[in-house]
């Protein structure tokens, strides 16, 4: 393609699609997925409602075992502050989360 | 993606697991940005060890058991820990105002001086920032930045930054564990030979890949892993250890029994003849978790015993083979007993324990 110029509208189309493919903007169910830098905005999985034993205490609730690994790798059903990008401060003062959540910083957007 | 978190959760603890039998001070990433040292008698936590670079993503031991290597994601730093001393000696952040690295862990070459990482590089341009492929990078420790960066092959990109890196005895080749192995020669960064473990040579396999590495059944230039394999037929899933010799480059593999839906590794006792795997059955509301405990002198089941689930967990075993460790996803190391599987106890810690794996002390 490098030596081919389209000389219509079809074929300038069909140009820009081939080059699209090769650039770095790829579509969000499309695989591998692009998960970093993107942050946690887009990232966004239901059906951590409930834990093994059909209860929350061994879930990913805000105050409970899991919020530093969503806060970390953006694995979480809504959106949390972003450890990589954009609040690496947010859980400075937090050892314990469900001890000291109180203690997790306020992020406005 | 749930399940690459299981598969996660099984490969990290193997990862960073290397035990040997005097071992009583445990070692865990904790949050935010700190090393926990834990002793393995009563579960205090001794020593707290404070990473200026962030959070502890990776824990790497190395051969010679004289240092650890930490990997950070907060920015994307590197610190390295010295056993004896039981202090940091050198640290660095990579990151700089316009450009960003993420990778996970990494291999030290046998002088200490090099690192060998597989990660990205995003440089931020007027209005993005632009994520390069994923890269073959050398960190110098002594001069603290990346001195030489590689394009990871279009065929090997699969391999991503969460793969096993292995680095043979004469740091001349690096080995990258997934579904298939590729080595790379560490003098061009190129990769020369591939073997793609998805068709492997056995008669009857198929869909298999390498997990983390078996700390305590390594030899030198042996890489021991748990390895699931499927025959092509009835699909019947079985779970055993293979091994791959770094010199040769020739693999093996012994059937242990059969795989369930989900393991969190494999854990084997210093003399070899004990494995223990944690088998995850269902998900959600009706998951179960039991301990599977294996005589790998004639790789018979032995006992199971089903314990509480936790939704993400890693599994690990003290260095002498006693007790069994079930710990992540909070502040707590849940302790059970080898022999019975049964519990224990619970050991509170000060700090959230990160992704990181466990490692023991000397």
């Amino acid at each position: 393609m490098k030596h081919l110029k389209p000389i219509n509208r079809k074929a300038a189309r069909i140009d820009e699609m081939v080059s699209l493919e090769q650039e770095d903007v790829v579509a969000l169910q499309g695989g591998p997925a692009p998960h970093v830098p993107m942050g946690c905005t887009l990232s966004f999985s239901p059906g951590w409602e409930v834990d093994a034993g059909g209860g929350t205490a061994g879930l990913c609730q805000p105050v409970e075992r899991d919020i530093y690994d969503c806060y970390v790798t953006c694995f979480w059903p809504v959106q949390v502050p972003d450890h990589l990008n954009y609040s690496p401060d947010w859980a400075s003062n937090c050892a314990v989360a469900t001890k000291d959540w109180r203690n997790l910083d306020l992020v406005f957007p | 993606m749930k399940t690459r978190f299981l598969g996660l959760c099984a490969i990290l603890p193997l990862a960073a697991l290397a035990a040997p039998a005097s071992a009583a001070t445990i070692v865990l990433g904790g949050y935010p940005d700190e090393l926990q040292l834990v002793d393995d008698a009563t579960g205090a936590v001794t020593q707290k060890v404070k990473l200026d670079t962030g959070l502890p993503v990776n824990l790497h031991m190395s051969n010679d058991r004289s240092r650890i290597y930490v990997t950070t994601n907060t920015s994307s730093g590197i610190e390295v820990f010295d056993t004896a001393s039981r202090k940091i000696i050198n640290k660095f952040s990579l990151n700089t105002p316009s450009v960003r690295y993420r990778f996970n862990g990494g291999v030290p070459d046998p002088t200490g001086r090099y690192f060998y990482v597989l990660g990205m590089r995003m440089d931020k341009e007027i209005d993005r920032w632009r994520v390069s492929k994923p890269q073959y990078m050398v960190v110098d420790l002594q001069q603290k930045k990346i001195v030489r960066a590689v394009d990871v092959a279009p065929e090997d990109e699969r391999a991503s930054r969460y793969a096993q890196l292995v680095l043979s005895e004469d740091g001349k080749s690096l080995y990258i564990f997934r579904d298939e192995v590729v080595v790379v020669d560490t003098a061009e960064l190129k990769a020369v030979k591939r073997f793609d473990l998805a068709k492997p040579e056995f008669p009857g396999m198929l869909d298999v890949s390498f997990g983390g590495a078996l700390e305590s059944l390594r030899k030198p230039d042996e890489y021991v892993s748990l390895f699931i394999s499927e025959d092509p037929y009835i699909h019947n899933k079985v779970f055993g250890i293979a091994r791959f010799d770094l010199t040769s480059r020739e693999f093996t593999f012994a059937p242990v029994g059969p795989a369930p839906e989900n393991m969190a590794g494999l854990e084997v006792t210093p003399d070899g003849k004990d494995g223990y795997t944690v088998a995850v059955i269902g998900d959600l509301g009706s998951q179960r978790c039991e301990f599977w405990h294996f005589d790998l002198t004639t790789n018979m089941a032995v006992d199971k015993s089903e314990f509480p689930c936790r939704r993400r967990f890693y599994f690990g075993m003290s260095p002498d083979g006693a007790k069994l460790y079930i710990y992540g996803a909070g502040f707590d190391i849940a302790v059970y007993d080898a022999k019975t599987l049964q519990p224990v106890q619970d050991w509170e810690l000060t700090n959230d324990a990160t992704m990181a794996g466990m490692l023991f002390l000397p």
